[in-house]
């Protein structure tokens, strides 16, 4: 199953597991990882799933959508070259595992 | 792609939490939900907070013979049904909503409600926001600020400001050209009163039926006249989409009367409650970067709809709560913003305290589309202009301002005077 890497701002990482297909967000909230609220489901409308990718993993992501682009301005975490919405980001495919790490802060 | 820092106009300050809401009791013996039949539907309307808090202490979620569903007012059996779309459907059977607007799809589940979700495009979201609403914003704003000046001290901050400039903002967003501000109060008002509908008046489904006849009229003029002459409006994105009429036509009454009473009584509201708080209020007069975090707040502390309906799809347990098949809930946001399992001293208006998600605008699949329209006109555009304009803005003295309502609350009454 692809796996998901969540690093926290005080460096403890957990790993989650996600069905093919799943998204970043589903999986944080499903596992009830801290600071990844995921306000309206996944409809990239609230900007509260909020991610910084790891470089590395950067790469092999689909590209940003305007939908995301717009909600990431908005994020409360100052956004960077590596941020993402993690409920626009599927696990599945060439994309077997990502480590991301959770911003401060997320309203 | 911009990498530039975080520019979001909306939302204003950082913060720093990166809990979790606390989810408790599930280990617990499962029990039946308690009757709470001292609930008065008067005593609700008047102030629901002393109620809410009397229930949460009690337990997540109780029966409420009053109002005829089980009230459900803890935080976290609250963001378990919203996130929770598969047990707890918001296709309701006898919905109040459905009669008075039609089946919107706040009343829809998915795959159904993606459909009509999706098909109001890019109008409310934050991109077409900046480039095109806010300018919009700004001119209303200063139309209708500058009629409450112009009425002068003494006017009502609600009726003679707040609800004509919110009702102008939203006629334009919907794309109704052929209709006015004092329409869109009155649709809204009639139509909202039809989904509170509970003693069943003969004379409340008249008016909504009749505004609801009005709307159809307006749409279906303006649907061919925008499908020639494009604008960023609602109508003018679902001219040119493959979506029934029926569907259309319920949408923009649910538009209607969640887009309009809803930022009227948020800014009405924040004001009031910023003027009953001097030092918040030196705050944010001296700093207007605060006054998002105003908004936020005071979203959280009176939640503009307070409650929703859910119908359970089978029998569960909720938060160590028995409830059957076919239960029917409501989501009391208005409780849940005031949980001290969450939030510490929750009465209080605080626009200094620590940020944690609210409630305010559901989550879930249903988390309110109008959200950054509701920040930007409030927030952005009318909040700051308020406390520039008016000069020593504060509370009529002589006329107490009145707060009111459960299912939807804000400010009824409120005058103000200012040098």
């Amino acid at each position: 199953m692809p796996t998901v890497t969540f690093e926290q701002p005080n460096g403890t990482a957990t790993d989650v597991e996600v069905a093919e297909g799943g998204n970043i967000m589903r999986a944080a909230v499903t596992n009830g990882i801290a600071g990844i609220v995921g306000e309206c489901g996944g409809q990239a409308m609230c900007a509260t799933c909020h991610v910084y990718v790891n470089p590395e993993d950067a790469a092999s992501l689909p590209e940003l959508s305007e939908d995301e682009d717009e909600m990431l301005d908005c994020t409360t975490a100052e956004r960077t070259e590596n941020s993402r919405l993690g409920c626009q980001v599927s696990l599945g495919g060439a994309l077997q595992s990502i480590r991301v790490a959770v911003p401060s802060g997320q309203v | 792609m911009s990498t530039a820092p975080a520019t979001c106009p909306f939302t204003g300050a950082q913060a720093t939490p990166d809990t979790v809401p606390v989810h408790a009791g599930t280990e617990s013996a499962v029990r039946e939900a308690p009757v709470a039949d001292w609930v008065k539907i008067e005593d609700l309307y008047r102030d629901p907070f002393p109620i809410y808090q009397r229930l949460r202490a009690e337990a997540p979620l109780h029966w409420v013979p009053a109002v005829n569903r089980y009230m459900v007012t803890s935080y976290a059996a609250c963001h378990e049904i919203e996130q929770d779309e598969a047990r707890f459907s918001a296709n309701e059977r006898n919905s109040l909503m459905k009669r008075s607007m039609g089946h919107s799809m706040l009343r829809k589940d998915n795959p159904e409600h993606q459909v009509d979700r999706d098909s109001y495009g890019a109008t409310l979201r934050p991109g077409t926001i900046k480039k095109h609403w806010n300018g919009i914003f700004a001119q209303n704003n200063e139309k209708y600020l500058g009629e409450l000046l112009a009425k002068g001290p003494g006017a009502d901050f609600v009726w003679d400001y707040a609800a004509p400039y919110t009702a102008e903002n939203l006629r334009l967003i919907c794309g109704f050209h052929n209709a006015t501000q004092q329409d869109m109060q009155r649709w809204s008002q009639t139509m909202i009163d039809g989904t509170g509908n509970y003693a069943d008046d003969p004379e409340v489904w008249a008016k909504a039926a009749a505004s609801s006849a009005e709307v159809d009229a307006a749409i279906d003029q303006m649907l061919p006249y925008l499908a020639k002459t494009p604008d960023h409006s609602l109508l003018s994105n679902l001219a040119s989409m493959p979506i029934p009429l029926e569907a259309i036509r319920a949408n923009l009454k649910m538009t209607i009367g969640g887009g309009l009473n809803e930022p009227r009584d948020v800014l009405a509201t924040t004001v009031w409650a910023l003027l009953q708080n001097p030092e918040q209020l030196q705050a944010v007069r001296q700093d207007p970067a605060l006054l998002p975090k105003a908004f936020e707040e005071s979203v959280r502390w009176v939640a503009p709809i307070g409650m929703y309906p859910r119908e359970t799809t089978q029998e569960l347990v909720l938060e160590g709560v028995r409830l059957p098949a076919g239960a029917r809930l409501g989501v009391v946001l208005g409780a849940a913003n005031r949980d001290p399992l969450v939030f510490e001293d929750p009465e209080t208006f605080n626009i200094f305290r620590e940020k944690k998600p609210h409630l305010a605008f559901g989550g879930g699949v249903h988390f309110c589309a109008g959200t950054w329209i509701a920040r930007a006109q409030v927030a952005q555009v009318a909040l700051p202009a308020v406390f520039e304009k008016l000069p020593n803005l504060r509370l009529d003295p002589s006329t107490a301002s009145i707060d009111a309502g459960w299912v939807f609350r804000g400010m009824t009454k409120m005058p103000v005077l200012w040098d």
